[in-house]
């Protein structure tokens, strides 16, 4: 799909949970399950199979994330799943966060750990981010067990790498 | 007389003669002697005058016949005196291609040897140095494969023991210590 349509299609997402005053948490949610797309070969051919008819492929959307997200989240989705978007759904998300971001003056900041981080931990994490980099950050953490342990921190070009699995890494080259 | 009585005479003197006897031991009869002369002449006249011309002619023939089969005998030996002398002219020319040909047989044979003996200490050198490249090839293909195979069981190792190390407080830890890092680089 082109820039535009992705542009449109994250626009337009961006103006309904703006507009059902949800925001915040449809960004976050929208963020969560495009980043588990992304790591799902099985979740990414099914949603974005043509065979599969739209209402089943919709039908399993709303089975993943029925009570565990909100509404509008799980309406969204199944928008774009239903429109026969779902392969770009992740560039489609990640658009909806930056133009969030933006709209709220912040700085995307992605957030790599192999165990779930506290909300105190997420706090000071975006304190520290925001001391590091001089901008106030839009924390989205991301549970990706390939991290081993430690943090991967992205705010724009900038990487901040403190996971284990690049020390192995590191110590692997070295051997 | 009459001729019958003269004849008869006659008759009875001849037919009183013995025949088997002559006047003469050695001596025939005068008129054999007058009559066979006379013949003689004849024949030796008529041979001498009808096949004198032809004898003369063959002789002549016979001669000039002689004389080319001298002259021939003559060509064919002055021919097979130069054919003799051509076949010494050649067979000392024999020796001399034999000569030639076997120096030029010497001097190829050692060319070849020289050239052959060259060739091998070539190759002798070549397969050297290829032994010596591949040993060295080899040493370090297993120093290469030592260490890789080294470094994977290193790796093994490293992930198996830091991933068994990484519990709750670890996690905790790590996480903390990234916070507070990124916190007090500004």
């Amino acid at each position: 799909m082109s820039d535009n349509r992705i542009e449109g299609y994250a626009r337009g997402l961006f103006e309904i949970a703006r507009a059902e005053g949800t925001l915040d948490e449809v960004e976050d949610e929208l963020f969560r399950f495009a980043r588990s797309y992304e790591n799902s070969d099985e979740l990414r051919s099914t949603l974005s199979d043509e065979q599969i008819p739209a209402a089943k492929r919709q039908a399993i959307v709303e089975d993943l994330l029925g009570g565990k997200a909100t509404s509008t989240t799980t309406q969204l989705v199944s928008m774009v799943v239903g429109s026969g978007r779902g392969r770009d759904l992740p560039a489609i998300v990640d658009k909806l966060v930056a133009r969030a971001s933006s709209a709220k003056n912040l700085e995307l900041a992605e957030v790599r750990t192999a165990v779930a981080l506290t909300a105190d931990q997420q706090t000071r994490l975006a304190a520290a981010l925001a001391n590091a980099t001089g901008k106030q950050v839009n924390l989205k953490v991301v549970i990706d067990p390939s991290v081993l342990g430690g943090l991967v921190a992205t705010v724009g070009d900038t990487v901040i790498d403190g996971s284990v699995r690049t020390r192995i890494d590191q110590l692997k080259s070295r051997l | 007389m009459s001729a019958f009585a003269n004849v008869s005479a006659v008759a009875g003197r001849l037919m009183a003669e013995d025949i088997t006897q002559t006047p003469s031991k050695f001596w025939p009869e005068s008129y054999e002697i007058l009559y066979g002369t006379i013949a003689s002449l004849l024949i030796f006249g008529l041979l001498f005058k009808l096949a004198g011309p032809l004898v003369k002619k063959g002789m002549a023939a016979r001669t000039a016949k002689i004389q080319a089969e001298l002259d021939s005998g003559q060509a064919d030996r002055a021919a097979a005196d130069t054919e003799a002398a051509q076949i010494r002219s050649a067979k000392g020319d024999i020796a001399g291609e034999r000569a030639r040909i076997l120096a030029e047989a010497d001097a190829h044979a050692a060319s070849i040897r020289t050239d052959g003996a060259a060739r091998l200490a070539a190759e002798i050198a070549d397969l050297e140095a290829r032994a010596e490249a591949d040993i060295v090839a080899s040493s370090g293909r297993v120093d290469a494969e030592l260490r890789a195979e080294i470094a994977r069981l290193s790796s093994a190792a490293v992930d198996h023991v830091v991933t068994g190390s990484l519990d709750e407080a670890t996690h905790q830890e790590l996480i903390e210590s990234f916070i507070t890092r990124v916190g007090a680089s500004a």
